[in-house]
């Protein structure tokens, strides 16, 4: 079957597609572990990212490792501002009002950086030479393996901080147990200030992985965002290694769904596991701490 | 109180007083319906610049049978809706003698229906595709290269360079399959073959890797020895990254698209040979001494330079043209410029000289370029490097 010949090179692509998710996924699990908030801007936290490396690497002619520091660096601070700017003064606000905030803010970050870095799309070069290697048929870009690199790090530092540090505990506290964070003097608004500071740096973190291979454009935050996402509630929605498993099993479904179907219905077969996983399994694949399993 | 109602009172003394005087100046008005916000705001900023640039100098001089030029802008922000109610604003507006734009492809349909409707000239910046060609309407003019002579021109590259198998993966939106159908059909007439690839992308793909994994066996086993890239924007770039990224070595052609910095920028290493039919002004330090379209781009390019500090390019270009092709129409229209005038005018432009080329219209033929207006560019070292083939221009 000349179906299978291609698979092992799907498989790959979906891998490194599946590690992209992960990362931005990564990125909602850590303010839902502490306020429960859905933040829809961290797509866009990818996009400052990768914009803010590349004017200061080309603009301010900063070296990479530089530029990237300083990059992390600025949009964390600009999730600091989201959080002081747009949740703090809503704290008192229900959920869904809070949601629509941070729809606002994406819509806001994104046209910001429209005027401010132009519309054109950008591309970084590569952290290493360009040139992939084969192996076993099957031909594999080093950027792939920093993007998967980066992921396992990423998981690994937010799994440190929330299982291993009192300050982890404290921010996952405030969400999963409000009234009790308060009585053991947890102050929450501190917490949820942190996590948007932590959101944002791993979602820089991941603009700059991924900008190498694709490019960036003031818009392309959205649709990763949307992925990231879907990948959190696939995975179970609240726990880090969810949003891993759940970017790989989108990302390499995805990218295998090519062999099968036109490519034209690529980005929809995302929404079509989005829909069946909340149809029939609403809690996600590994489970979620948010969702009370007793009901389904 | 009186002192104010005494200043009122004398300004519109003033006001009527001078209004007549100015009558004899009034301005022939156009209105520009451009995608000014949303992902294109960057080129059709340059492309605002020129035409601002453009009407200045004209009206510095004198105007136009010494009336001036007045632009008038509209954004659409890349949106339909927007782009068919600045169109129907403008045509309601009686000093309004033609519209410019929009920009892009899929805008286009839309407003060509309304200005066919309202009977006002409709100049379109992107060429036609055949979808509109076959509606043989007769208000819309379109600027750029159409899809028929940049697949001609594709089919001389490719016999030049002896590729007698080509793959295309083309972009799913009309003009890049019109591109592809196109090369298939005059390729074949020359004996070449052709597979148009089952699988498209769309402009909005920020990865074609899964869909080129598909095309590999078949790029292997046909032994394909050039590969067309049918698509503009950025998809053109990630499709040359993403084959060379699967060691995919054989050749790239490329559509006139490909014609831009930032398209260079976005692909780096990967775009190097690729080669593609371009626009005159990508290259146009690089023409043929005697090629008469030279002395007007290094002149624009020296006042665009001086004005706004970066090189012109071919959306600059564009700017130039289209002012140039209005104003020559004015000048010929007899007595009173008026909508159908001017459209009868613009029709019967015979030879006007501009930066792209000689625009050439006729009842029939509503695209102002012609094969001629095109040279073959390669991408060597960052930069595109115009080259020629004997007996071909």
């Amino acid at each position: 079957m000349e179906t299978w010949s291609y698979i092992p090179q799907l498989l790959i692509s979906g891998i490194t597609f599946g590690a992209i998710y992960a990362l931005v996924g990564l990125g909602f699990v850590t303010i839902a572990r502490a306020s429960q908030i859905i933040n829809f801007a961290q797509g866009d936290f990818v996009m400052l990212g990768g914009m803010m490396t590349f004017f200061l690497l080309k603009g301010a002619g900063l070296s990479y490792p530089l530029a990237g520091i300083f990059a992390v660096a600025i949009v964390i601070l600009i999730g600091f501002l989201l959080h002081l700017l747009v949740i703090y003064p809503l704290r008192k606000a229900s959920l869904p009002i809070l949601l629509m905030a941070t729809l606002g803010a994406s819509l806001f970050l994104s046209s910001t950086s429209a005027l401010l870095f132009g519309t054109l799309p950008k591309s970084l070069p590569p952290f290493l030479g360009r040139s992939s290697f084969e192996m076993g048929g099957v031909s594999i870009s080093p950027q792939s393996l920093f993007v998967l690199g980066a992921t396992f790090l990423v998981l690994l530092s937010l799994y440190f901080l929330s299982h291993r540090t009192f300050l982890g505990k404290a921010m996952e506290a405030s969400s999963t147990d409000p009234l009790g964070a308060d009585l053991s003097g947890i102050s929450r608004n501190l917490m949820i200030f942190l996590a948007f500071g932590v959101s944002a740096g791993v979602g820089s973190i991941a603009g700059i992985f991924i900008t190498p291979v694709f490019y960036v454009n003031y818009y392309s935050g959205t649709l990763i965002g949307l992925k990231g996402f879907i990948a959190a509630v696939l995975g179970g929605w609240g726990k880090h290694g969810g949003a891993i498993l759940g970017g790989f099993v989108l990302g390499v479904v995805e990218s295998l769904s090519v062999a099968f179907i036109p490519s034209g219905y690529k980005d929809g077969v995302a929404f079509v596991i989005l829909l069946l996983i909340l149809h029939f399994r609403p809690k996600g694949i590994l489970g979620s701490p948010f969702i009370d399993s007793r009901r389904w | 109180m009186k002192k104010i109602v005494w200043a009122i009172l004398l300004s519109f003394t003033i006001v009527t007083w001078i209004a007549p005087v100015q009558a004899a100046r009034t301005p022939y008005k156009i209105g520009v319906n451009l995608e000014l916000t949303g992902p294109w705001a960057e080129v059709t900023k340059t492309l605002k610049n020129a035409l601002v640039m453009e009407v200045e100098r004209i009206n510095k001089t004198g105007g136009v049978n010494g009336r001036p030029l007045e632009l008038v802008f509209e954004d659409n922000g890349f949106d339909v809706g927007r782009a068919a109610a600045n169109m129907t604003k403008f045509t309601r507006d009686k000093e309004i003698l033609l519209v410019l734009g929009p920009f892009e492809d899929n805008l286009q349909a839309t407003t060509r229906a309304i200005a066919e409707r309202e009977k006002i000239t409709n100049i379109i910046i992107c060429p036609s595709n055949p979808m509109v060609r076959d509606l043989k309407q007769k208000w819309a003019f379109n600027m750029a290269q159409s899809d028929i002579i940049v697949s001609q021109k594709l089919v001389d590259l490719s016999l030049a360079r002896k590729y007698k198998k080509a793959l295309v993966f083309p972009a799913a939106h009309p003009l890049a399959l019109s591109l592809a159908d196109y090369y298939k059909k005059f390729g074949e007439e020359k004996g070449m073959k052709v597979i148009i690839s089952q699988e498209t992308h769309k402009p909005t793909d920020i990865d074609m890797t899964p869909q080129l994994t598909k095309l590999k066996p078949i790029i292997e086993k046909e032994k394909v020895d050039v590969f067309y890239a049918s698509t503009a924007g950025p998809p053109g770039p990630i499709v040359c990254k993403n084959l060379r990224a699967l060691g995919i070595k054989i050749p790239i052609l490329g559509t006139h698209a490909f014609g831009f910095g930032f398209i260079i920028a976005l692909g780096g290493e990967a775009m190097e040979g690729v080669e593609f039919p371009a626009a005159k002004p990508v290259v146009f330090d690089q023409l043929d001494d005697n090629d008469p379209v030279k002395p007007i781009n290094i002149d624009f390019d020296k006042r665009w330079k001086e004005r706004y500090g970066t090189p012109s390019d071919q959306i600059a270009g564009y700017g130039y043209d289209t002012i140039g092709l209005i104003s020559d129409a004015l000048k010929r229209v007899k007595g009173k410029a008026t909508r159908s005038g001017l459209r009868d005018e613009l029709e019967n432009t015979k030879g006007f000289k501009g930066t792209h080329g000689m625009y050439q219209f006729s009842p029939t033929e509503h695209d102002g370029l012609s094969k001629k207006d095109m040279v073959f560019v390669r991408i060597e070292g960052g930069k595109f490097i115009r080259i020629k083939f004997p007996g071909l221009e």
